[in-house]
């Protein structure tokens, strides 16, 4: 349930566990709350002059494409960027928790917030809720100690690593890192190695998909490269699918007057209280 | 810890035991029937959960040059009915100095079916092919062998994505004032390829590649497609 | 062949040194007792005739039936044992039904009489199938009916082999009547002529004189598919005769 690392497979059979509790809050008018997973993969390392951050851009509900092009790496301050995997609305609303926490942390004390700042409030909101927030994230950053780089797991775990991934496709993209990573890499090097390895994951891990979002964070700027890559182009219809004006048929038509209250006002030109 | 206090005091209540010999592999098949052709259509993807056991794994099985078969569900029990199908296709010829007809294949495959009622094959069945009037016909079923002769048919993953485009664009369904039409093969090829594009957008276990298989009278043609692959 | 009679005659699964079952010739002799049965094949349809031996003015003549319907399609004369002749039907009928179940399509005549030769040549094996008997069969049968191939006619006798005819009569009187089907048996018979020619036949081979009770017809066409002829019928074909 908890670990999006690798997807645990369903295995068959019933469970009737909660069918009467759940006939019952039905009758007295309650919905089960629907909430959507992603497949994901995401990524990140550090190089020379700071850290790489990589994600897929596809939104799974099921077996269905939620969303062709999300954005999974998000803002936590100028100099740290985290990137989720897990319930889409856990990890959107725990970044923005963490990033207005760490602004008015920012404030307070008038200085660029620490990547072991935003890793401690991380892990502490997580580990409260005993891994309900499904939320998997690779966090990174330089701050004025130099690049760092940690993996956050929904339990509120963390790992201090030079490279790591995350998301149903993590297992593809660290393939990719164990064969071709190596220290004090170069930007450009770094950059290619993150984009192959979500490639990986894009092509290899069905809950993965679409293409290659990129943010490179070095001491004194953060690129954020949204598309970097387009790994898969959009397949070409041969027809076209337009209807001709009045193929929707018309059940019903009622035509209701509108009755309009009008007010009349006038504005009359005064003269300026000059006194 | 149930178990041992249940061992210790001698309370075994009822137990559920779990038995799962199917798994779902995922892909999409499709048949469409003209007046005197049938296009059997599948994506070649092969999957399980969120990993992707081959890209090149067609879905269509050509029974004889009037028949083809669009056949997905669990790649096991599809492997093990085409073949008990091969031979029961070579035995009936033996016997009745006769190729079965396709009207005759889809009788059968509803009996294999049903003779596994209660261990079904998990597996997505449409037929398409020439009937004994040389018109085009497709026989869709169910995994424990109900059929029925359509004009067009999708079934697997993304069945519930392609069935109501077909409506709408082979049946002129949901369609004021439409100029019904007869399907030429040119269209039929043109929309089973865009609609499996558009599958290939929305389910994950729908891509890589498709394969048109085209039956007229003249026998079976084949045609391959990419699509993508994320 | 009555005077090679040897220890071979017994065992029906024993070949004799000159390489003959003689249980087997046996049976097909039997058929020469039997009543005569006709059948004709015309391009518009099969024709089955037979003639019943009603031997006391006590019998119920409709009580001896010797053309059976097989399948709607299909139809078959008998002659010899009779009473083998039931479970020959019974598996003609239901491997036709079985077809159609499985292939929703009518069973060729051909594919009928194979299974039906199968089941033929299963004797005096112990644990064979199920109708099997020790000994052959007792009968010989001719198939009418129409498929795919149009109108055929088939023969099997109780060593199971089974040949396709234009014509064939089998039973007591089969010799002329076969020597007369050959005169009047043409390409272009008609489905009437054919009639007429198998009643016409069938009395001249006959002991007692023909009428209505004591011949069947039965015809298999496009049309009516397996039709057995009423007296009324059957009257209408005799007065032409």
């Amino acid at each position: 349930m908890a670990s999006t690392v690798a997807v645990e497979l369903p295995h068959g059979g019933f469970s009737f566990d909660n069918c009467k509790r759940n006939a019952l809050l039905e009758d007295k008018g309650f919905k089960a709350p629907k909430a959507y997973k992603t497949g994901t993969t995401i990524a990140g390392i550090i190089f020379k002059d700071g850290v790489v951050l990589g994600a897929d851009t596809r939104a799974t509900e099921d077996t269905v494409v939620a969303d062709k092009n999300c954005e999974k790496i998000h803002y936590i301050s100028s100099n740290i960027y985290c990137c989720g995997a897990g319930t889409a609305a856990d990890t959107e609303m725990t970044t923005q928790m963490i990033a207005s926490k760490l602004e008015l942390h920012r404030l307070e004390t008038s200085r660029k917030p620490r990547v072991c700042t935003a890793n401690r409030l991380l892990k502490q909101m997580l580990y409260r809720y005993h891994g309900y927030i499904s939320a998997a994230l690779v966090l990174g950053g330089v701050d004025s100690t130099g690049p760092h780089l940690y993996s956050v797991w929904p339990h509120g775990s963390t790992d201090k690593l030079p490279y790591v991934t995350m998301g149903s496709g993590s297992l593809a993209a660290m393939a990719v890192f164990e064969d071709r990573f190596k220290p004090e890499m170069e930007r450009e090097e770094a950059m290619k190695l993150v984009q192959d390895a979500i490639r990986a994951g894009i092509f290899n891990d069905l809950g993965s998909g679409s293409n290659v979002d990129l943010c490179i964070i070095t001491k004194d700027k953060t690129d954020y490269l949204r598309t970097y890559q387009e790994a898969n182009l959009k397949g070409v219809r041969q027809g076209t699918y337009r209807y001709k004006r009045g193929t929707s048929a018309v059940l019903k038509t009622e035509v209701k007057k509108i009755v309009l209250e009008v007010i009349d006002t006038q504005v009359k030109p005064q003269a300026m209280d000059t006194d | 810890m149930d178990s041992q206090m249940n061992e210790l005091y001698g309370n075994n209540g009822p137990k559920q035991v779990h038995f799962s010999p199917y798994a779902f592999n995922g892909g999409t098949v499709l048949a469409v029937a003209g007046e005197d052709f049938a296009v059997v259509a599948s994506d070649t993807r092969l999957s399980e959960g969120f990993s992707i056991h081959s890209r090149d794994t067609p879905k269509t099985y050509k029974l004889s040059d009037k028949t083809v078969l669009g056949s997905c569900g669990f790649h096991g029990d599809v492997l093990t009915l085409t073949k008990v199908i091969g031979a029961r296709l070579k035995m009936f010829e033996h016997s009745h100095n006769k190729k079965m007809s396709t009207s005759s294949i889809a009788a059968m495959l509803s009996t294999m079916l049903y003779y596994k009622r209660f261990f079904p094959y998990y597996v997505y069945n449409i037929i398409g092919g020439i009937d004994d009037e040389g018109k085009g016909c497709v026989y869709s079923f169910d995994p424990v062998g109900s059929y029925e002769r359509e004009a067009y048919r999708a079934g697997g993953s993304a069945s519930s994505m392609l069935q109501p485009l077909l409506d709408n664009q082979i049946g002129f369904k949901n369609q004021e004032g439409a100029t019904v039409v007869p399907l030429s093969k040119e269209k039929a090829v043109a929309l089973v390829k865009d609609v499996f594009i558009s599958a290939a957008e929305r389910d994950i276990y729908t891509g890589d590649a498709i394969i048109v298989q085209v039956v007229t009278k003249d026998g079976v043609k084949t045609e391959q497609f990419p699509l993508r692959k994320d | 062949m009555f005077l090679t009679r040897s220890e071979y005659d017994r065992g029906v699964n024993t070949f004799s040194p000159e390489g003959r079952l003689f249980q087997v010739e046996y049976a097909i002799e039997a058929i020469k007792l039997g009543s005569t049965a006709i059948g004709i094949q015309s391009s518009e349809g099969t024709v089955l005739a037979v003639e019943k031996r009603v031997t006391s003015p006590l019998i119920e003549p409709s009580s001896i039936e010797k053309i059976m319907e097989v399948d709607t399609h299909i139809g078959c004369a008998m002659s010899g044992l009779i009473a083998d002749s039931r479970t020959l039907i019974d598996r003609a009928r239901v491997e036709a039904q079985n077809h159609w179940f499985t292939y929703n399509e009518r069973m060729s005549i051909e594919s009928v009489t194979q299974a039906v030769s199968n089941l033929a040549l299963a004797f005096g094996d112990d644990d064979a199938e199920p109708g099997a008997m020790s000994r052959p069969f007792g009968v010989a049968l001719l198939f009418a009916g129409i498929d795919e191939k149009g109108p055929q006619l088939y023969h099997m006798d109780p060593s199971g082999t089974f040949i396709q005819y234009d014509a064939k009569a089998i039973g007591s009187g089969s010799e002329g009547a076969q020597q007369a089907l050959q005169e009047v048996f043409h390409k272009s018979i008609t489905l009437k002529e054919a009639c007429k020619s198998a009643l016409t036949i069938l009395k001249q081979v006959m002991e007692e004189k023909l009428n209505s009770t004591n011949v069947e017809l039965a015809t298999v066409t496009p049309e009516r598919n397996f039709h057995m002829f009423s007296k009324e019928e059957l009257e209408n074909v005799i007065k032409d005769i």
